[in-house]
């Protein structure tokens, strides 16, 4: 944009200085020709007159009135020139062309450089008593310098103004695109999930209808997806009511299953196992749903990571797992939403029990840098294809594993809300190869503690 | 414990009430009802139970109310129904005055062992400390008494349980987690805003300027002390 603009200042500009500075050159040139060319007449005219076989060509020369800058020269055949002053002009600087022209009675008049400087050279022929030709050089360096002037006062000037018209397209442009990438920015931004972005009112009163519609749009859009977010919450509010009946009601079954008949037992079990799925997925919904609605917020602790994850795992999986820990981070702090990593945790070494065939390892490893720290879960299974690793976060992602996984259909939100929650601390998660062959979970989390809740 | 003691439940949910009361029945709990607050007043006033179940949402009279009402005149253990963990509801559950929460859908057997460890008695880990003394602050475990510059204060059994379990090491720090085990009877896993309000609940009674404590005091990072 400021290129353009200065490229069409200097093309303007460029043109106008050669436009002027070739208009009046021409015009001062012709100007001072005309002028020269009218002297030079008369003073032939009065030499003319004066020319007589006797007369002492000196004086006449020196009685001629002459323009300065204009020096007379009387030739009367080819040997006797008189010129008031031959270092000045001298037989030897007419031109071969001009003389001949002369020489064969007509007039004429030609450019020429005499001691570096232009002179306009007139001839002409003298017919009365004595046959001689008069000639004239007329200086043209004064109309040069101020040619030369003004070519200097134009090239300066078409600069400035290429120069102040670089400025002000670059403010301009500033000035007319700043609304521009204010909105490109916040288009980001909203996309990005920022939907509370908004650009500013605009003075302009094209750029005011753009900002309006786009606040519009992304109002709309805001409120499209906080009521989208807002139903599948109250969707899992309304889901409690039912649940609560039913999980009650079960647990009193189950307080009386050995009255039951054998098949009723079945059926209560069944009935027990899907409700508690029931329930996890309500549970995993409603979280999302928060997540979706941007509500999801960190309630920090500081915890000993190895003593949490030593506690979930003790807490979450049956029998002894063992939790490796990189000696360097027996004593690392970390700033964790413990209810969320609990989750983390509760999904990973879950997902590990159900589709990879167990839990063969938990370590807490160093991350990238001094600042990171990692946590692995490695299952006994088979791992996860290469192809499949970056879509088995998505939501009921379940992977082509999920056709191995028989009767048990797997819920299908729960790693992609190990992403969600571990991204939410600033970290990442990712799936690899285990050191057994199995997979291997990663989750890396940030090791700074933001401080951000203070406890009492 | 179980047989005889009374829970009242309030619910407006006449299913969930239906349900809950069957299968605390089976654990041994005799339940009273109530479907609104104003009803759960009355029911309570005319005849204190040993634990009240509280669902906050409830129309009329809300469930916040519902506590405050109650803690007014007593301080039997109130356990409060949410509806989710991380909202505001569960501080400002605490902070009307229950002891413990749950959120909706809860088992009915996780429901009986938090009753069961709040209506724990408060014990002394030394048999022998039967008389604390923490400066104008007097702990009489046994008794479940606790007087201030002389004056007996008034705390619920969680408060008192709390303020036991710190008066039994003096000067040592509890991490949350130990209090939730001691307190509460949860494991490593427990939500310590229950410590944290009831620390603050306990403050305003026990210290003369709560917002700048001189005997529970905040060891940050670490957990809490109580001090002379």
């Amino acid at each position: 944009m400021t290129a353009t603009f200065a490229l069409g200042a200097l093309l303007f500009t460029a043109l106008f200085a050669v436009a002027t500075l070739g208009i009046t050159r021409q015009v001062l040139l012709t100007q001072r020709e005309d002028s020269a060319l009218q002297v030079a007449f008369t003073n032939a005219g009065r030499v003319q007159r004066q020319l007589t076989p006797e007369a002492a060509v000196n004086e006449i020369l020196a009685n001629l009135s002459t323009t300065e800058g204009s020096r007379p020269l009387i030739r009367v055949g080819e040997d006797d020139v008189q010129s008031i002053n031959v270092e000045d002009f001298g037989p030897d600087d007419i031109p071969d062309e001009l003389l001949a022209l002369v020489e064969d009675g007509r007039t004429g008049h030609m450019l020429v450089t005499i001691r570096g400087e232009p002179n306009l050279v007139i001839g002409i022929p003298l017919v009365g008593s004595v046959q001689a030709e008069y000639f004239e050089a007329v200086s043209l360096a004064e109309t040069q310098n101020t040619l030369e002037t003004l070519q200097v006062i134009l090239f300066v000037g078409a600069g400035t103004i290429i120069l102040l018209a670089g400025v002000l397209g670059w403010w301009a442009s500033r000035r007319a695109l700043a609304p521009l990438s204010e909105a490109s920015e916040a288009a980001e931004a909203i996309a990005g999930g920022r939907l509370d972005t908004r650009i500013d009112a605009q003075a302009d009163r094209d750029l005011a209808s753009l900002a309006a519609s786009f606040n519009e749009m992304a109002g709309a859009l805001e409120s499209r997806i906080e009521r989208d977010a807002r139903f599948a919450s109250e969707v899992s509010h309304e889901l409690r009511s039912p649940l609560m009946t039913l999980t009650a009601s079960v647990e009193v079954l189950e307080n009386n299953r050995d009255d039951l008949p054998e098949r009723a037992q079945t059926a209560l079990d069944l009935l027990a196992d899907d409700l508690e799925r029931f329930k996890q997925l309500v549970e995993d919904l409603l979280e999302i749903s928060r997540f979706d609605a941007g509500a999801a917020q960190l309630a920090l602790d500081e915890v000993l990571i190895v003593e949490f994850v030593g506690q979930a795992v003790g807490f979450l999986v049956p029998g002894n797992v063992p939790v490796d820990v990189e000696p360097v981070l027996a004593g690392a702090i970390v700033s964790i939403d413990k209810r969320r990593l609990m989750q983390v945790l509760s999904n990973l070494l879950d997902n590990a029990e159900k589709y990879g065939g167990g839990v063969s390892r938990v370590a807490i490893l160093p991350g990238r840098d001094d600042h990171h720290l990692r946590i692995a879960v490695e299952d006994n299974g088979d791992g996860v294809p290469a192809d499949e690793r970056a879509v088995i976060f998505d939501r009921f992602s379940r992977g082509s594993a999920g056709g191995r996984r028989g009767a048990d259909t797997g819920v299908g939100l729960g790693l992609s809300l190990v992403a969600e929650h571990v991204q939410l601390h600033g970290g990442e998660v990712w799936v690899e190869d285990g050191v057994a062959g199995g997979a291997r979970f990663v989750i890396e989390l940030p090791r700074e503690s933001a401080r951000a809740l203070e406890h009492a | 414990m179980g047989v005889g003691t009374r829970i009242l439940t309030v619910e407006d949910d006449e299913r969930i009430r239906t349900a809950v009361r069957l299968a605390l029945e089976d654990e041994g709990w005799q339940v009273e009802e109530a479907d609104n607050g104003e009803d759960a007043l009355n029911t309570f006033t005319a005849a204190p139970t040993d634990v009240v179940l509280i669902d906050i949402m409830l129309p009329g009279i809300d469930g916040f109310e519902v506590c405050r009402s109650i803690r007014r005149t007593s301080d039997v253990p109130i356990v409060m129904v949410t509806a989710r963990a991380d909202t505001h509801d569960v501080v400002a559950g605490l902070e009307a005055g229950a002891d413990d929460y749950l959120t909706k859908p809860f088992a009915p057997k996780e429901l009986s062992a938090r009753i069961r460890a709040l209506l724990r008695r408060a014990r002394s880990a030394d048999p022998a400390a039967t008389h604390l003394q923490f400066g104008d602050l007097e702990v009489v475990p046994d008794e479940g008494v606790v007087r201030k510059a002389g004056e007996e204060v008034h705390l619920t059994k969680t408060e008192f349980r709390l303020l036991v379990e710190l008066a039994s090491s003096p000067g040592r720090v509890f991490s949350r987690e130990v209090l939730l085990e001691r307190v509460w009877g949860y494991g490593y896993f427990g939500d310590g805003r229950l410590v944290d309000v009831h620390i603050r609940r306990l403050r305003t009674k026990v210290e003369s300027d709560p917002a700048n404590p001189r005997h529970v005091v905040t060891v940050r990072g670490l957990g809490y002390k109580l001090q002379t």
